[in-house]
């Protein structure tokens, strides 16, 4: 393939290169070579560059045919212009997923290199990409733009903007956005589309070749040919040119405009400023919580609490209180006397279950790919029995009180706030749907002497809320096969740098488990 | 032989000119070379060559110059305005060694005389300011952390006395950012004796130049002395470019680019699916035909009257193409053929000159003699924090050892860790390749990073120079305009030395490089000017109301209307009866 395209480019007058990779992860091997070409803006001095990609292979491992004609013959049409004042680079990667991704790498020479070869030609700094996929010789219908990117990064919106204006305004196609085949505009059309797209930021895995570009600091978007339609490749080859004018012609990088957006609909979105205090709000929440906590603690065996100083969250330890028969008296309630924490053992314990969180993560992201399925129903059993085997070994060995327990609850509380506020900045959609998974845990009250019912409805609700449990809800969203969503989640971590796991089994499972345990622990602990 | 090397042309160009400088003292010649390149491209040569002294009325010697070089005691200057790139693996080594383009920009470097660093700076800087006001380019921003001192990259070219040598200073300054344009080449132009009006300098029109693939204007002035001791000033002119026939002939036919009409296109047939409406080019590539007036829009107008009398060596035009290739001239031309790949001619004073060069088919080329060494650079890793320089620089000879110095001027806000430096061939460092190290770090925002390097490439060995720097953080101020494009990088600059002499022959210079540094939202500053306005504005309004107001009590108002009047009394009324109400308890 590579030979074969790189002489067609060879033959345009067009310097070519070729670069082979190889990628190992879960056990399965992805190799292939990506073949390009650079054309040299005349008068051009390389400092700038654009990037037309097409995937000899898809996403949907579908033959990309027309995408890389397309990208052939707009390499011939491009070249007579003397107007560049970018190079362009014409890309064609031997598959979606790798390819883009050794290319990129090489390209600001962060490859590694016996695996992913280096490149022997280079131009400027990259400043665009729009990757063709139009896999069929049919005539399409509308135009799909991709535009998330790895660890839930995303293009400038400007770019967006461009190519729908372009598309449905030049060229009268339709685009869409977020597989929304049909989007009559309204409320729930667009709610649909931004849970959508909120779904695909949070995973963080790459949703097209444009994917891979992003976390470079380039805007970069994918666009798909779908349906059945009048549209042909004239109308496609139009629009890729004319986006190209336009990037063409900017003179500074994409900036001052959004690269934090849920979008609605192809012209509408919301801003940071309008989505970000919902993540924050519920990250906040864990903190403030934990806040609560610690200034609790500190009064939990003070004999002459009052019984009405606080409020909900304090009922617990009050009748533990009531229940040692020790009534407080409200005449004595203003001295309050702060009491000494107990502060190794829980923050070793917090500490050490979050270092357990790297268990899973080397395991999935190690194991061969035959092995998946079988391993993650393991592990799953694994997880339903282990906050109750945890707490009993912690009770039997270390003879915790319930102030151990408030503790841990707090520092586990803590670090997840932080944490989750911290992400929500960084890849909002991830921090807000994991927020709204670990919310219960708030509620969870670490003492004992409940009803042993109550105990289990709670430890029946935190087992619907599993990371595993989303595992399995990601795999039914999909479609797809439980072993899919991990060969890609493990592809992701080695490939592509995807910190999605890292989040769920180092912030979210810990906070999880210790939740279990603080339940499991309230049938445990006795006052 | 069939083919003339690059060398052998330049000395047969060359030859004539020392020649005649012996015979004549305020003479001028100029002529033009083309020469086919690969690729249907065309590399037009300009040079024209004055000589004068700083004293003589009458010479052909530009005076706005001489002055110039006078006042800022410049004994010698090089001065290059550069567009595009060199592309050498398609067109090979560059005319005149490389001598006459700079990088990308404006690039300039003279030898100034003085006693001492500071006398020395204090010139260049009133050089850099009067050619800018001469050349109409922002040479005077060339300043201190845009000059360097290079050590060991060039040497004078004109004859120095050796007690002068020693008085002499090299700066060397570069604007990578400026762009080329008709505004430099005006000027340029007026230096010559004919103006642009007549000669082969009638050819230069801003339009055909400035869209030319690769473009380069210089300007060489040097002292040359006779054996006798006489010397004078020599200035080389030399415009060189290299046009694209196919789109110089497109314009004419249509300005904007159109796809072909379906009948005009060469389809190979032998393809499943060809004909109807699909179509796979051919690649058949040949020579299109062009002329003179084609290419640049005019013929030559005759020569310039003042140029020497043309001789047997000393021609006006040179075509370098491919034997096979037949070539027209218009009348009134004396046509000297040198050899079968080379055809010169001399013009006629008052006829204009044109050459007609028609189809060949298939494409015959010149065969290419390489440059000493390939040199590509280009950045490494990402983020706004910290980044990396990778050159690859390629010796394409089969069994001579290459050795050259690689020269990088940084500006301040890019913080090289020299310890980072590498030098490898196949990931391995012999420890034999770099030579030598000329290193002079930067001083914020006073000067910059200068880092001459010697280097050794075996033949056929491909060499990774790599090092690393941190991005500083500048202040709001220091930010072009255009802050998001990026900051450019001026091109490396490679001097290829000659293993005698050690003397550089031959250079070569990198593309430049676009570095984007962490840059603010610069509304931030504009919405805390706005506040800080409306926080003053209120402040101050109130502060002054309250300084500048004389309080004064509703009853003690004198005058004013009626009603106020009657209200006033009223509330003294009111006011008085209250107080002897109040009064009262106390006094009990």
């Amino acid at each position: 393939m590579a030979e074969k395209i790189g002489g067609v480019f060879d033959a345009f007058g067009l310097k070519t290169g070729k670069q082979k990779f190889e990628y190992t992860a879960a056990g399965g091997v992805y190799a292939g070579e990506n073949v390009y070409a650079v054309l040299q803006a005349p008068r051009g001095d390389a400092t700038e560059a654009l990037v037309l990609c097409a995937a000899w292979v898809n996403t949907e491992g579908e033959l990309n045919e027309s995408g890389v004609a397309l990208v052939l013959a707009l390499a011939r049409y491009l070249k007579r212009w003397s107007l560049w004042s970018k190079d362009i680079i014409f890309l064609i990667t031997s598959d979606s997923r790798a390819g883009p991704q050794a290319w990129v790498d090489a390209y600001h020479d962060l490859h590694t290199p016996p695996a992913v070869a280096s490149l022997p030609l280079k131009s400027g700094a990259i400043q665009g990409v729009v990757v063709v996929d139009y896999p069929t010789s049919r005539g399409f219908e509308s135009l799909h733009i991709v535009y998330d990117g790895i660890n839930g990064q995303l293009p400038n919106l400007d770019l967006i903007n461009t190519a729908v204006r372009i598309a449905s305004g030049q060229m009268g196609v339709r685009t869409t956005l977020q597989e929304m085949w049909s989007h009559d505009n309204q409320y729930k059309d667009r709610l649909r589309t931004m849970l959508r797209g909120m779904v695909n930021q949070g995973l963080g895995h790459a949703s097209g070749p444009h994917s891979s570009f992003i976390p470079y600091h380039i805007d970069a978007i994918t666009l798909q040919a779908y349906g059945d339609g009048w549209h042909d490749e004239v109308t496609l080859g139009r629009t890729v040119e004319s986006l190209f004018r336009s990037l063409n012609n900017l003179l500074e990088h994409f900036h001052q405009s959004f690269f934090f957006y849920l979008l609605m609909a192809e012209r509408r979105f919301v801003s940071i400023g309008t989505y970000l205090p919902s993540a924050m709000l519920i990250a906040v929440n864990f903190t403030i919580a934990a806040i609560g906590l610690w200034l609790k603690s500190g009064r939990l065996n003070d004999k002459e609490e009052n019984k009405s100083s606080d409020g909900k969250a304090s009922e617990g330890k009050n009748k533990l209180l009531e229940s040692a028969g020790e009534v407080p008296s409200a005449a004595e309630q203003p001295d309050v006397v702060s009491e000494e924490r107990p502060l190794l053992l829980s923050m070793a314990f917090v500490v050490a279950t979050h270092f357990l969180g790297f268990m899973p993560l080397y395991l999935f992201n190690n194991l061969d790919e035959k092995n998946f399925t079988s391993a993650f129903y393991i592990f799953t059993l694994l997880n339903v029995i282990l906050p109750p085997v945890l707490c009993a070994i912690f009770t039997k060995s270390f003879a915790p009180t319930a102030l151990h327990f408030t503790l841990i609850k707090c520092f586990s509380l803590l670090l997840l706030g932080m944490f989750l506020s911290a992400l929500a900045t960084l890849n909002f959609s991830l921090s807000f749907l994991i927020g709204v998974f670990a919310s219960p845990i708030t509620f969870i009250n670490p003492t004992p002497k409940r009803k042993w019912t109550v105990g289990a409805a709670w430890m029946a609700l935190l087992q619907g809320l599993t990371p595993t449990t989303a595992l399995v809800g990601v795999a039914l969203y999909w479609g797809e096969p439980l072993s899919e969503i991990l060969k890609e989640a493990a592809f992701g971590w080695r490939v592509w740098g995807m910190w999605t796991q890292v989040v769920v089994w180092c912030v979210w499972w810990p906070a999880w488990i210790i939740a279990g345990v603080l339940v499991a622990g309230s049938w445990a602990v006795e006052a | 032989m069939r083919l003339l090397s690059w060398p052998s042309i330049t000395q047969l160009l060359l030859a004539p000119l020392a020649v005649a400088s012996a015979s004549d003292y305020n003479d001028y010649s100029e002529n033009l070379l083309l020469k086919s390149l690969p690729g249907n491209s065309i590399l037009a040569s300009f040079r024209f060559v004055s000589n004068g002294t700083f004293d003589s009325h009458h010479s052909v010697f530009p005076r706005s110059l001489a002055q110039i070089l006078q006042q800022s005691q410049t004994k010698e200057l090089h001065l290059k305005f550069t567009l595009g790139r060199w592309d050498a693996e398609q067109w090979g080594r560059q005319v005149w060694d490389g001598r006459t383009a700079g990088g990308t920009g404006v690039e300039l470097w003279a030898w100034v005389e003085a006693a001492d660093d500071s006398e020395a700076d204090a010139r260049w800087t009133t050089l850099n300011n009067a050619l800018s006001g001469l050349f109409c380019a922002s040479l005077n921003f060339i300043d201190s952390t845009r000059t360097i001192r290079p050590v060991m990259s060039f040497q004078p070219a004109g004859h120095h006395s050796p007690e002068r040598l020693e008085r002499l200073h090299l700066l060397h300054g570069t604007l990578p950012r400026e762009p080329v344009c008709t505004e430099n080449l005006t000027p340029f132009l007026k230096l010559l004796p004919c103006k642009g009006k007549a000669g082969i300098s009638s050819l230069l029109d801003g339009h055909r130049l400035f869209d030319a693939q690769w473009q380069s204007m210089s300007i060489d002035v040097k002292p040359v002395c006779e054996e006798s001791g006489k010397c004078q000033l020599q200035m080389e002119q030399t415009v060189d470019m290299v046009l694209d026939v196919e789109r110089s002939l497109g314009k004419k036919d249509s300005p904007v680019p159109k796809p072909p009409p379906i009948e005009q296109l060469s389809c190979d047939q032998e393809k499943p699916y060809a004909g109807g409406d699909s179509c796979f080019p051919l690649s058949g590539v040949t020579d299109l035909p062009w002329s003179l007036s084609e290419m640049f829009g005019r013929p030559v107008r005759g020569s310039c009257p003042l140029a020497v009398v043309p001789t047997e060596e000393a021609t006006h035009v040179c075509v370098n193409i491919a034997e096979k290739r037949s070539i027209f001239v218009s009348q009134g031309s004396e046509e000297r053929k040198r050899s079968p790949e080379l055809r010169c001619f001399t013009l006629h004073e008052n006829l204009d000159f044109d050459i007609v060069l028609p189809e060949l088919s298939p494409s015959t080329n010149l065969l290419l003699t390489p440059p000493p060494v390939y040199a590509s650079r280009s950045l490494t890793g990402h983020g706004q924090e910290r980044g990396g320089i990778q050159a690859v620089l390629n010796n394409p000879s089969s069994n001579s050892t290459v050795e050259f110095v690689y020269l990088e001027s940084l500006p301040w806000f890019m913080k090289p860790y020299l310890h980072t430096l590498s030098a490898t061939i196949s990931g391995k460092d012999d420890g034999n390749i770099i030579q030598d190290i000329y290193y002079r770090p930067a001083l914020d925002r006073k000067r910059g990073t200068q880092l001459e390097v010697r280097l050794r490439v075996p033949p056929g060995e491909t060499v990774l120079l790599n090092y690393e720097f941190d991005k500083a953080v500048l202040r709001y101020t220091e930010y072009p305009p255009d802050a998001n494009r990026g900051f450019d990088i001026a091109p490396a600059i490679i001097s290829i030395l000659d293993s005698s002499s050690q003397k550089s022959t031959f250079s070569i210079r990198t593309t430049s490089l676009l570095l984007s540094l962490p840059t603010p939202d610069f509304s931030m500053p504009y919405n805390v000017i706005i506040l800080t306005s409306t926080v003053m504005a209120l402040a101050f309004g109130s502060i002054f109301n309250i300084l500048v107001r004389r309080f004064v009590g509703a009853d003690e108002v004198i005058g004013g209307s009626l009603v106020s009047k009657i209200r006033g009394h009223v509330m003294a009324f009111v006011a008085k009866k209250r107080r002897a109400g109040g009064d009262k308890p106390k006094t009990e």
